[in-house]
């Protein structure tokens, strides 16, 4: 065993260094049995960038070191926007120079002069944190553009859906900010509601949907919101900068995915009731419905009858397509949670679930409903070694993974899927979401033979059958 | 509110007369961290560990590679996972520590090396000293990230893995080895190097040479020392390399692109090797073979083409220069522009290729996908991109795609002239077949505009429009243009088009797009 010497002066504590014989992996691992090295997450800033380059209108900036700046352009450029970034050079020269304010309003500057431009968005990432760029040091404006300062440094945020709470967040503070007032009521509403504007009136009536969603998705609730009396008054985040204006004017807003706890406390301290959960399968989006009407105070008995349909018709769907195999829902875009749900109640045993984003309350009713079923082990904040194990214990017939979870089931010949390629494309509520989901899942499962053929290809025939790993729950 | 005059057109406060803040735009070049893990990961013996946040692992390991190299990801590296107390309070030592006693445990049989990154430099975490007292010591690389670019970092890199690895344990040159030539270059993130590396081990062996090392990407760490034993080294790209090929002190040439250069590159490697023979028998072969397409295709209507159509490159060094050599210097082709990276003074960053693909653009662009972004910005559909350079998703894997050598020039003029054919296939008439059954809505309002007065000024004013677009698509772009005005005419009940009325005509339509 190696010893290991602390450099003299190093402010650093001495860890309890265990002391392990060095061992071989076991056969069929590829990571570590013992240690948990590798979060998955996309580069946290990217979450952030997603939803900022989608908005028409919004170019960004960005303040960060070239290699962080190479990487975030090219997935902003293959996942978000086809839209041109600019930012200004920032290393050693720049960071003696202590100029690092300078060249972020440079930068803005630069970003301002695209025509059409309403907004620039200064991203400061990693090493404009650690330099100290603060939101004082920016203009509100530039040449009549509004400027804001999205703050995503990696190293304090750790997963992408969580940078995109970030982003939504900056933009409802600057353009739905928290003042409310109590009317002679005791109804808390934003200042600009007078009670008399009917635009305002049918606005307070309707919802708006907190959570990247397949663009069908939208149209399915707002159909069921408007047999409510109600309907859909945006998605966030949105391509449309005037949404985010919409937040603290609506009747409610529908957190579908558990990791927007920022803007959630924002809209909640202006004012407007917050529903959670999703409609994802017969049960949730039977009570996702009832919780909506509730919210918004609507027709009770007819919310029964709606919510009561829909659940026949997701149930319906159920029925013709259901689902039969073992599959592990590992992937790092925070919802999870609800395509396990999802596919436990088209049949399908997932007796594990990962994800990037901590847990929280907003995890919490999903967990248990979850954990109810037949769900082993929900993961937060996971590492590759954490998927991997679970692949050795719980066998899965197919992977719902990080890219490199996907590989690693593919090289043992299960079918593996990219969570984030092949999952978030499609829509997932209601009953309009639930075939098309189910359909994919299904295919993937039947197209086992052709993954063990590849393998076979490549590995060549698998050596005898070892006794298998006990199920261990202990991570 | 701070007054936006004062921002944008302020003079220079007295400490700001310091060098002025450099903008950029769609960065194509990264940096010393991602040139050392690019460069080290090849070598399957090594496993690396950067002293960084999760963001600079996951980019650099997985969501580029998977896009730039088509590989699910780059397995032999592992993250410090620099969080917010190690950047605040404790430093990144105790992180790096942990990594390092775990992979120690896992890959007993490996070279862990321990990499900065922008942010570990940033807040200074030398971690040399302490790592160079374990037992075995782990080399601890200082990948210089927040200076230099991604192809000073790539020949550090290199330089260091020779010194470090290979510089002690090298051997003379013996004898056996006078026909030995190493190949230098190739790493994760050279755009379509697979293809280049196979032509160009077939250029050396047409020369009469045998391939020693191709490194790194071919090699072990263990195999460094080998490098020694190249009588010759090829250096696969003129932005980096060189240093490592000056330092290994043998004789070097640059892989070639073009004609010429493929042939003087075949030449001198039979001198170097004393098989001139042998070279001069393999360029007489190759023209009846690999380079009959080229023959062909001059001596056919394709050739007469060349010289009418422009093109542009954006490119590593060597494509650029290649392909402005091959394509205007032998081919006889137009260039518009090129600009090569590493970027020489005068040649234009991203802010100019912008601004000047936004006024014109050439029939062909070789490029990465800012290039192909300004494109889309300027709506050029007449032009044709081709990729030549990353960023960019872009899978070139097969073997089949080379631009080196002369597999590479057959390749290229191959590609250009089945464009050629699509650009002709696009702008022929057709029936809609499809939407032959429904019922036109109005009536076609080109046939009142043969009654229309066209003034000379306009018709220039049109010409002047038609500069702006690539010269082969000039004829149904003359033809679409003529239409868009007289239509506009037609509908505003105009009996002579002047100057103005193209200029509102052509701005209406575009307003409309």
């Amino acid at each position: 065993m190696s010893t290991i010497t602390v450099p003299e002066g190093s402010p650093i504590t001495p860890d309890l260094i265990e002391t392990r014989a060095p061992s071989k992996l076991p056969a069929g691992h590829s990571v570590s049995p013992d240690h948990n090295l590798t979060p998955q997450t996309m580069c946290p800033a990217f979450g952030s960038l997603r939803v900022l380059t989608r908005i028409d209108g919004v170019q960004t900036a960005m303040v960060t070191d070239t290699g962080c700046l190479y990487g975030l352009t090219f997935v902003t450029h293959f996942y978000a926007a086809r839209k041109s970034i600019a930012a200004p050079a920032f290393g050693t020269k720049e960071l003696v120079a202590g100029n690092v304010a300078e060249a972020a309003i440079a930068s803005c500057i630069e970003a301002s002069k695209m025509p059409g431009t309403k907004l620039v968005a200064a991203i400061s990432l990693c090493v404009a944190e650690t330099a100290g760029l603060t939101e004082e040091m920016l203009p509100k404006q530039i040449n009549g553009v509004d400027v804001i300062l999205v703050r995503v440094p990696a190293y304090a945020i750790h997963s992408h859906p969580e940078a995109k709470d970030v982003a939504i967040n900056a933009l409802l503070k600057r353009y739905a900010p928290a003042r409310a007032e109590v009317a002679e009521d005791g109804v808390e509403r934003p200042l600009t509601y007078d009670g008399s504007n009917e635009e305002e009136e049918a606005l307070r009536r309707k919802v708006i949907m907190l959570g990247e969603v397949f663009p069908a998705d939208p149209i399915s609730v707002d159909a069921v919101l408007k047999r409510l009396g109600s309907g859909l008054a945006a998605t966030l985040p949105s391509r449309n900068l005037d949404d985010y204006k919409l937040a603290r004017r609506v009747g409610a807003i529908a957190a579908v995915h558990p990791f927007y706890g920022g803007s959630v406390a924002t809209l909640r301290a202006a004012g407007v009731p917050i529903i959670s959960g999703a409609p994802v399968g017969p049960e949730a989006s039977y009570n996702w419905i009832k919780a909506v009407a509730a919210a918004l105070k609507l027709d009770a008995d007819l919310a029964e009858r709606v919510a009561v349909e829909e659940r026949d018709k997701c149930k319906a769907v159920i029925n013709q397509f259901s689902l039969n195999g073992r599959v592990m829902v590992c992937g790092y875009e925070g919802n999870e949670l609800l395509y396990a749900r999802l596919l436990v109640e088209a049949g399908a045993e997932v007796p594990y679930i990962s994800t990037s984003i901590q847990k929280s309350l907003y995890t919490a009713a999903d967990e248990a409903w979850l954990k109810a079923r037949g769900t082993r082990e929900i993961v937060y904040q996971k590492t590759l070694e954490q998927d991997v194990r679970a692949l050795d214990r719980y066998k899965p017939d197919l992977v719902l993974g990080t890219t490199p979870l996907s590989a690693e089931a593919k090289q043992r010949g299960i079918p593996g899927m990219y969570y984030t390629n092949m999952l978030s494309v499609r829509p997932l509520f209601l009953s309009a979401g639930l075939a098309g989901t189910i359909q994919l899942i299904r295919d993937a499962l039947e197209r086992a033979p052709r993954y063990e053929w590849m393998r076979e290809f490549f590995e060549g025939p698998r050596p005898p059958e070892s006794a298998p790993a006990p199920i261990n729950t202990m991570d | 509110m701070t007054d936006s005059n004062d921002l944008t057109n302020r003079a220079p406060t007295a400490d700001e007369s310091r060098a002025p803040i450099e903008l950029i735009r769609d960065l194509e070049s990264t940096s010393g961290y991602w040139a050392a893990v690019w460069t080290m990961c090849t070598l399957p013996d090594v496993h690396l560990i950067c002293d960084a946040p999760i963001g600079c692992f996951n980019l650099v390991a997985t969501a580029v590679p998977d896009y730039t190299d088509a590989i699910p990801h780059i397995h032999n590296i592992t993250p410090s996972v620099m969080r917010e107390q190690e950047v605040t309070m404790l430093g990144t030592a105790g992180a790096v520590r942990r990594t390092v006693e775990a992979l120690r445990q896992l890959h007993p049989d490996k070279t862990l090396i321990v990499v900065s990154t922008a942010e570990s430099e940033m807040i200074s975490s030398d971690h040399s000293d302490w790592l160079s007292k374990l037992d075995p010591p782990v080399p601890f690389f200082w990948s210089q990230s927040l200076e230099g670019d991604e192809w000073e970092g790539r020949d550090r890199a290199l330089l260091w893995l020779w010194n470090r690895f290979g510089r002690e344990r090298a051997v003379p040159l013996s004898a056996d080895d006078a026909q030995m030539v190493n190949i230098i270059g190739p790493t994760y993130g050279c755009f379509n190097s697979p293809s280049d590396l196979h032509e160009v081990k077939r250029l050396i062996e047409g020369a009469g040479g045998k391939v020693n090392l191709v490194y790194p990407f071919e090699a072990t760490l263990k195999d460094t020392p080998r490098l020694s034993r190249g009588a010759v080294n090829v250096v696969m790209y003129r932005e980096f390399g060189e240093a490592l090929a000056k330092e290994l002190g043998r004789p070097y040439l640059f892989a070639p692109i073009g004609i010429r250069e493929t042939t003087e590159f075949i030449q001198q490697l039979g001198d170097l090797l004393g098989a001139r023979a042998q070279a001069d028998a393999f360029i007489a072969r190759e023209k009846q073979t690999t380079l009959a397409p080229l023959w062909d295709l001059w001596r056919g209507p394709q050739g007469d083409w060349f010289p009418t159509t422009e093109f542009a490159v954006v490119a590593g060094r060597s494509y650029t220069e290649g392909l402005v050599r091959l394509l205007a210097d032998e081919l006889g082709m137009k260039l518009h522009f090129a600009s090569g990276r590493p970027r020489r003074p005068g040649e234009m960053d991203n802010i100019q290729i912008r601004e000047t693909l936004h006024k014109k653009q050439p029939a062909f662009l070789f490029g990465s996908l800012n290039e192909k972004i300004y494109l889309t910005e300027a709506q050029a559909k007449a032009t044709h991109f081709i990729p030549a350079a990353f960023p960019g998703a872009v899978v070139r894997r097969a073997l089949g795609t080379p631009f080196m050598g002369y597999s590479g020039v057959v390749y290229i003029v191959q590609e250009i002239v089945n464009r050629y054919y699509d650009l002709v296939f696009n702008f022929l008439p057709f029936d809609n077949v499809a939407a032959a059954g429904q019922p036109k809505e109005v009536a076609n309002p080109l046939t009142a505009a043969s009654r229309l007065v066209w003034s000379e000024a306009a018709r220039a004013q049109l010409d002047r429009h038609l500069e702006g677009i690539p010269w082969i698509s000039r004829i149904s772009a003359s033809r679409e243009l003529r239409a868009q005005v007289e239509v506009y005419a037609v509908r505003h009940n105009l009996r002579e088009v002047t100057p103005d009325t193209v200029e509102q005509a052509l701005a209406a339509t575009a307003a409309q797009r």
